[in-house]
């Protein structure tokens, strides 16, 4: 009964704030409050013509596309020799490819900072590239050596033992049985980089920005309704992926353990 | 191409990654212990020294682990609920999975439109006439803290969750039909079965409060500041690296103090499960 109640609550509380933002991004009036008084869509009008918000808006998506495919690719790699060569010292590795997950996000940012200073990339998209590589490869490794384990090797025999050649195998054979694990990785990455804020807020420079780096500090410094509707658009971002994401893979994947 | 030499092809992009990023863990260990080349614990001694970063430390120590508390006193119930649902189960998994997922600049944001002056809350006890004056729901260590459970519990129910679904049903049906009352099968079958992913909850959540920044400065403000948010303005106000640096290594000690035990005791309570399973 109390589990249930408790249960409940969560549920209805955990999106709650998400729906609030975007019914507030439809207010007419000029500063923030809820219930909105008017409804209108003067802010979506000011974030769409707005050039700078439309080409933060560009920045977060470019990165967070290259991000998650670099992201995807490294993971298969390391996936292919860990699960498939049964490379010594694999679960070794396995562990501090997640490392990024067990270190605290404050102290990963001032690691990039000095990183990225000694590079010469500090501020720079490149630098935004490489950061955000960083924290993805946690999140694209998993779905991927998921689906490579679940994939049966007798397969790949089978189809090299009829004469296939090595890349025709691996074109016709292994990767498409990898396929699912890639997708999700390669979703889950972008949207982990899409959101990203802590570190990133760290490597950001004047000549590069990203969206909820953005909105973070116009939350700070203002409070116009014009961060409700940018932030709106963000909401939009991830209900596209997560509404692909149970399509093809089903939101069970997140709950299962491998 | 022999083998190794493609082994080698596979991993070197992660690698490159990974190696970047330890690299650099120890250049900040590193540049935190010197000063103009030497080696130098002057930045430790600073912050150790000054009553405000001692108070700071505490507050970020009470912070992450109440809201690590709270996180689970609500998470295990919710993941519970979901797993022995037997409707839709996959609504109540978005539920979940959706706000996890949402940016948390724009969750933390949320949560200062429903708790600000002119907010949700407020404007509904104003109208009421219940109080005259808006209440002070954020800027203090409510608003802070009820944002960071908000932000993390998903970490914490899907952590259990992933256990709880692997654990039958009929296990705990059997412990009841054996004569086990609800608080003793919970405490002799549920519980012990899943700790591990009640310890992956506990050290997820606890890592990203302790080093969390952008909820503690949305509703804390820049007065009551924590390791993060004070790491934060160093850098980004005071341009002093050497002291964000030292600062860092003090989080990451902080941080990896109460995680290694934990991971420890996880793997040890996972051998002992799996042997268990083959008795």
């Amino acid at each position: 009964m109390i589990t249930r109640l408790i249960a409940l609550s969560v549920l209805l509380i955990l999106p709650l704030p998400i729906v609030i933002v975007v019914l507030s991004s439809f207010t007419s009036a000029g500063y923030l409050s809820f219930p909105i008084h008017g409804v209108s869509l003067r802010w979506y009008g000011e974030f769409l013509g707005s050039a700078d918000w439309l080409r933060v808006l560009g920045v977060s998506a470019v990165l967070a596309l290259i991000g998650a495919f670099v992201s995807t690719a490294a993971s298969f790699g390391a996936a292919w020799a860990v699960v498939r060569h049964r490379m010594r010292f694999g679960a070794t590795y396995e562990t501090i490819l997640l490392t990024p997950l067990i270190f605290p996000h404050a102290a990963i940012g001032v690691i990039m900072i000095v990183t990225l200073s000694s590079l010469g990339w500090l501020g720079t998209f490149t630098g935004l590239v490489l950061v955000h590589c960083i924290l993805t490869i946690p999140y694209a490794y998993r779905p991927i050596v998921a689906a490579l384990r679940k994939s049966d090797p007798a397969l790949e025999e089978a189809a090299a033992s009829l004469g296939a050649r090595p890349w025709r195998t691996f074109w016709t054979v292994s990767l498409p049985a990898a396929r699912p694990g890639l997708v999700t990785s390669f979703l889950f990455s972008f949207i982990i980089s899409f959101d990203e804020v802590t570190v990133t807020l760290f490597v950001v420079g004047p000549h590069v920005m990203t969206l909820p780096v953005q909105v973070f500090s116009e939350v700070l410094e203002s409070a116009s309704p014009v961060i409700a509707a940018v932030s709106a658009t963000l909401v939009l971002f991830t209900t596209a992926i997560v509404f692909v994401l149970d399509r093809f893979i089903g939101l069970q994947f997140f709950v299962e353990r491998d | 191409m022999p083998k190794p030499l493609r082994t080698a092809l596979l991993l070197a992009p992660s690698a490159i990654l990974m190696g970047v990023f330890l690299i650099g863990l120890v250049r900040l260990v590193s540049s935190s212990l010197m000063i103009d080349g030497q080696f130098d614990i002057t930045h430790y001694v600073d912050i150790l020294n000054r009553p405000d970063y001692v108070q700071m430390l505490g507050r970020t120590l009470r912070t992450a682990a109440l809201t690590t508390l709270f996180s689970l006193l609500i998470g295990f119930p919710t993941a519970y609920y979901v797993a022995r649902y037997k409707g839709n189960r996959n609504f109540l998994l978005l539920l979940i999975i959706f706000p996890w997922l949402v940016s948390i600049v724009v969750r933390s944001y949320g949560w200062m439109v429903i708790l600000g002056p002119r907010g949700l809350i407020n404007s509904f006890i104003t109208w009421t006439g219940l109080v005259e004056r808006p209440l002070r729901l954020m800027y203090n260590d409510f608003g802070v803290i009820l944002g960071l459970v908000h932000v993390l519990c998903p970490f914490m129910i899907i952590a259990i969750l992933s256990v709880l679904m692997q654990i039958p049903r009929s296990l705990e049906e059997a412990s009841m039909s054996l004569g086990g009352r609800p608080a003793y099968s919970f405490r002799t079958v549920l519980l012990p079965l899943s700790l591990p992913g009640i310890l992956t909850g506990i050290t997820l959540v606890y890592l990203m409060a302790t080093g969390a920044i952008v909820t503690p400065l949305l509703l804390g403000g820049l007065r009551n500041t924590m390791l993060g948010t004070e790491i934060f303005q160093e850098v980004m106000h005071f341009f002093n690296y050497p002291k964000a640096a030292a600062l860092a290594t003090v989080l990451l000690v902080t941080a990896l103090v109460v995680v290694i035990p934990i991971q420890i005791f996880e793997r040890w309570l996972a051998r002992r499960l799996r042997e268990g399973e083959s008795h």
